[in-house]
């Protein structure tokens, strides 16, 4: 090769090499002085197989800061959201977090959406020292992973997320209790957690386990899942699933035209658009949620209140997840009074493992692994709204059973 | 009279020194990046950019030497990440040895694979290399219990006791290292005979076959070296990285990336497969810290390899290299010395010779000619 | 336990799903028939198709179907603009190597500008008969699986009447069969090729509104179908019609009936492991006749 060609490459190089350098170097110090806004990293799923629930983690965190500023701030600080995308993918969100807490010096980082982004969004966290509060990571492996920073943002662990539920059918009486029961899970560790959660109680029980299917997140055709499950006319049938999923097996089994005497689907049905998304056809249907938007906490009051104002519409459970992680992380802050990266952020962890604090899902404590010492309530769509039917003492509604028909 | 169709002459003694120096600025600069950059997400930066480096000259191991144009060159990085990480989490092996390992098992797993795939040329080729990634996409999504499925694999820490930043600094020092192996493989098949024969291949298969070059044979030993040198990319990618999802490990679209890094540096040169991969790899990388993640980046991508696909196939440095030479260049003489105005201003002047007085026709000369 | 009603429905969905499959994949064969060319954006223009039924049933409330009209001779045109103005232009050479690349990244920017303009939402269409289905012998049949096999085969047939009854088809089958002699003959070759991608991409957009009946669509969706339908045109025999007909009914049948035992996601291998069985018993394909060639 030329020696005019080399030297041409090289000079390009080096020029690609010292403008990457530079631009990467320049870069916020964190916590700067006290008038500066409090930066707060969080990546999101807002496209891919995880955007409905990712964006409605982000709505929940906007009200979050939102509140704050308007009371003045974290602090005497106003504060600061700064969101990137990870686009659902568990690589993304490793170089998203890598960013906000190494490039951008984020003063406090917040959790992203999925079990499956959680846990390595988590080790990025936990290997900087960074308090990890996250909304949406609840499966059992995300505690299993020896991490001490991190805390769950909800009331219960996803398999704990029917336990009202496998109480409710195991106790009812010999006939009218259901005999088989037919599961579906994404292969996704939050929603493979519930389904299988309320499976073993359920086989504990005695109802026969008839079908057991598990589908990859992209999965879009259900026609045979769908086919497998009439086939069977299991009694319960019971979708570990997250949103468009869980539309899907809905609607295929709506065209097989099989009639479950129950039917729990996981997050699907607490989505805004899914009424619309399958027809109308909800009644009967039920989920697991950890919120409500009728509850009594005080703080829930006034998130509803001004969440309505904002969005134009009631929270949900995402939104109050995200929520919730803000009013954690700010219990947290305003009892150790800083708020940056360094030795603050163990003072912020050890302070959440002893003290509860009080959130719009109720008081939250956690053990030494972060996991929520609390229950999650079971939803159901009657009458067009959907609304809290177990446990006994909480509940809107009564519950319908069996199921009518679509 | 100098000819213009002699090369341009500097110093005979000054080219290898200047190749040399250029040799060496460049892996100053690439070995003190993580010195210069200011924090450890842009050491992460630097890493992307070598995996890259590193795959696209790989690659260009098959496509630069014999001009097959592989999509499917993910499912052999990607083969080479789990390999390294069942092997270190099921079968205990130590990291390094299940690096090595796992390259070995891959270079043994394509020579099936590159018989089946190069016995067909062309469209078919493609296909088949494609279909390859898809199918093991599926493949590690649904044996979940082996792999994790779309739960994700998690590879243990080879350096359990590092500090993160600490272990982004080696594994930059790791894959520079791997980028020199992979840069020194093909500057030696380069300048072999081997690295002839596969030239050959590339320019005229059915031509090189008839001069008896073994064809077949020369494809599958440079296909089994390139996937050998992919398989440690991906599976010194899974020790670093530490968490392995099939979708991003088996995608067409990196594979293909990788592909658009080669075109661009230049196939046919040694570093243009990293040049491209640095300048392809800024540019996202630069985009995404500007624009953050949106879906513009795929449009960009594709709009650049449409490009360079349509304008400048042999790459981006070649062609504007060309492109320089041509403006800002001396003028290169035609074959002709004179130019044809001056070759008029010639004949004016002299009068035109007499014409030759016709041979006799002779029809036995004729035909004995 | 398997039921027979159970294995009678997978083979109604199979022959459903095949029917769908050979529209989609008769115009990724057209293409490479044409031109010897591997368009891998046709997928990637299905998925435009889909989008495009699904923003007209969003914005004017009429029955996607309706938007064909507009477009059909849209896909068309573009077809016909491709391939004289960008396919055409590259060296016959390396033709099929760099249309490879070429056509990857048209579909890299379909795909970027999808993701741009609607957001990575997973989208369905809210069809009033979405949920509603047909008993068939015992079988339950989507209404809407139904429609979409209906328009599968209206197309088909469209296709084949204007390939063996119109002086335009035979033209076209005269250039895939052999260029040159189709051009000695007297045909315009170069006008016919881009005639005939545009027919390839026409076919796509309606075998994209079909499509849009009954799935989710995501800009990265193009993925997921590229394998198959090269899988299928592979098995029917590269650049003819009737074998990627064919060779759909015959690999959606065996997917169908193979999600009994092995789920979704290990069924959709089947489409694989036949292309590599084709390319090593019989590289030409098996349903093409003497049509297909070995490439």
């Amino acid at each position: 090769m030329k020696p005019a060609n080399r030297i041409q490459r090289g000079m390009v190089a080096a020029v690609a090499v010292v403008a990457i350098a530079w631009s990467g170097g320049c870069g916020r110090k964190s916590g700067t002085s006290s008038k500066d806004p409090i930066l707060i990293g969080i990546s999101l799923p807002l496209t891919g197989d995880f955007s409905e629930p990712g964006k409605g983690i982000q709505r929940g965190y906007e009200a979050w800061a939102k509140v704050v500023n308007d009371g003045g701030g974290l602090l005497g600080r106003q504060v600061k959201l700064k969101f990137l995308d990870d686009q659902s993918s568990a690589d993304r969100v490793v170089s998203d977090y890598e960013q906000l807490i190494g490039k951008d010096k984020a003063d406090l980082v917040f959790g992203p959406f999925s079990t499956r982004l959680v846990v390595p969004a988590a080790r990025v966290a936990e290997e900087y020292g960074m308090l990890f509060v996250e909304p949406a990571g609840a499966a059992k492996q995300v505690f299993e992973q020896g991490f001490k920073n991190l805390f769950y943002a909800a009331p219960a662990v996803a398999t704990d997320h029917y336990n009202h539920l496998a109480k409710y059918l195991l106790a009812l009486p010999e006939g009218t209790r259901p005999r088989t029961a037919a599961y579906a899970a994404m292969d996704d560790p939050f929603a493979k957690g519930t389904a299988y959660g309320l499976k073993a109680k359920l086989e504990a029980g005695g109802i026969k386990t008839v079908v057991d299917e598990v589908y990859p997140p992209n999965t879009t055709d259900f026609s045979s899942i769908a086919a497998k499950i009439a086939a069977s006319k299991a009694d319960i049938v019971v979708g570990g699933s997250q949103y468009q999923d869980g539309v899907n097996l809905i609607i295929a089994l709506q065209q097989l035209s099989y009639q479950p005497k129950v039917a729990a689907f996981s997050t699907a049905p607490t989505e805004p658009e899914f009424a619309k998304a399958v027809g109308n056809k909800t009644e009967g249907i039920l989920a697991p949620t950890g919120y409500t938007p009728l509850g009594k906490f005080p703080s829930n009051v006034e998130f509803v209140q001004k969440y309505t104002a904002q969005f134009n519409g009631p929270p949900s459970e995402d939104e109050a997840n995200g929520y919730t992680t803000g009013q954690v992380v700010a219990a947290a802050v305003k009892a150790v009074g800083c708020v940056e990266q360094g030795p603050c952020q163990k003072k912020l962890v050890d302070w959440l493992h002893a003290n509860p604090v009080d959130t719009v899902v109720g008081p939250l404590k956690w053990d030494d692994k972060g996991r929520p010492q609390g229950a999650h309530m079971i939803q159901q769509w009657v009458g067009g709204k959907i609304l809290i039917v177990l446990p006994e003492n909480l509940k809107e509604a009564e519950m319908v059973f069996p199921k009518p028909a679509w | 009279m100098p000819s213009g169709s002699e090369p341009r002459r500097s110093a005979p003694a000054l080219r290898p020194i200047l190749r040399l120096a250029a040799i060496a600025v460049g892996a100053a600069l690439i070995l003190s990046f993580p010195a210069i950059a200011g924090n450890p997400y842009m050491v992460t930066v630097g890493i992307g950019i070598l995996n890259y480096a590193v795959l696209a000259t790989a690659w260009n191991f098959v496509g630069g030497f014999t001009g097959y144009i592989s999509l499917g060159h993910g499912a052999l990085s990607g083969l080479g990440a789990y390999a390294t990480a069942l092997l270190v989490t099921v079968a205990g092996l130590p990291s390094f040895a299940a690096l090595l390992v796992a390259a070995a098992l891959v270079a043994a797993l394509a020579i099936p694979i590159g018989a089946a795939a190069l016995r067909v040329r062309g469209a078919s080729f493609v296909i088949v290399s494609i279909a390859l990634v898809l199918i093991l996409v599926l493949v590690f999504q649904s044996w979940e219990s082996l792999t994790g499925g779309s739960r994700g694999l998690v590879v243990p820490r080879p350096f359990p006791a590092l500090h993160r930043a600490e272990h982004h600094r080696v594994f930059f020092f790791l894959f520079a290292g791997l980028l020199a192996l992979a840069l020194a493989a093909w500057w030696l098949i380069d300048r072999s005979r081997f690295g002839l024969g596969l030239k050959a291949i590339r320019e005229d298969e059915d031509k090189s076959e008839a001069l008896g070059i073994p064809t077949f044979t020369y494809k599958l030993v440079v296909f089994v070296v390139s996937a050998a040198l992919t398989a440690l990319g991906g599976g010194l990618y899974a020790l670093w990285f530490g968490d392995l999802d099939p979708v991003f490990q088996f995608s067409v679209l990196n594979g293909s990336t990788v592909v658009l890094m080669a075109l661009l540096g230049g196939v046919r040169h040694l570093f243009g497969p990293m040049l491209g991969a640095l300048v392809v790899g800024a540019g996202l990388e630069y985009a995404k810290l500007e624009y953050g993640d949106t879906p513009l980046h795929l449009v960009a991508t594709g709009l650049v390899l449409g490009v360079v696909v349509m304008v400048m196939p042999d790459g981006v440095i070649p062609a504007l290299s060309s492109l320089v030479r041509r403006l800002f260049g001396p003028r290169e003489a035609s074959i002709r010395e004179v130019t044809a105005a001056e070759l008029l201003e010639g004949r004016r002047r002299a009068p035109p010779p007499p014409p030759e007085p016709a041979p006799p026709r002779d029809d036995a000369a004729e035909v004995s000619r | 336990m398997v039921s027979g009603a159970l294995v009678f429905q997978s083979l109604v969905l199979g022959v459903l799903l095949g029917g769908l499959y050979a529209l989609l994949a008769a115009g990724l064969t057209l293409y490479f028939g044409v031109m010897r060319v591997v368009m891998i954006a046709h997928s990637a223009f299905l998925i435009l198709a889909a989008y495009l039924a699904w923003y007209f049933h969003r914005e004017t409330g009429l029955d996607p179907l309706l938007s064909l009209p507009i477009t059909v001779p849209l896909f068309f045109a573009c077809g016909v603009a491709i391939q004289r103005l960008l396919l055409a232009r590259l060296r016959p050479a390396t033709r099929t190597m760099m249309s490879v690349l070429l056509t990857f990244s048209i579909a890299l920017v379909i795909e970027g500008a999808l993701g741009t303009v609607f957001t990575g939402t997973q989208r369905r269409l809210q069809l009033p008969y979405s949920g509603a289905s047909l008993e068939l012998f015992g079988a339950r049949v989507a209404v809407v699986k139904l429609a979409a096999f209906a328009m599968a085969a209206a197309a088909m047939l469209a296709l084949y009447l204007v390939m063996t009854r119109t002086r335009f088809g035979h033209a076209l089958r005269a250039t895939i069969q052999h260029p040159e002699a189709a051009q000695l003959v007297g045909i315009q070759t170069a006008r016919v090729a881009g005639y005939g991608f545009g027919l390839g991409l026409a076919t796509a957009a309606i075998g994209g509104t079909a499509l849009a009946l009954d799935s989710t669509i995501y800009p990265s969706l193009h993925w997921r179908w590229i394998g198959p339908l090269m899988a299928i045109i592979v098995v029917g025999g590269l650049g003819s019609v009737v074998g990627t007909a064919i060779a759909a009914m015959v690999l959606g049948m065996a997917m169908s009936l193979l999600q009994i035992p092995l789920g979704t996601t290990w069924a959709q291998t089947v489409f694989y492991l036949a292309l590599f069985a084709t390319l090593a018993v019989r590289p030409q394909g098996f349903f093409g006749g003497r049509l297909a060639k070995r490439f």
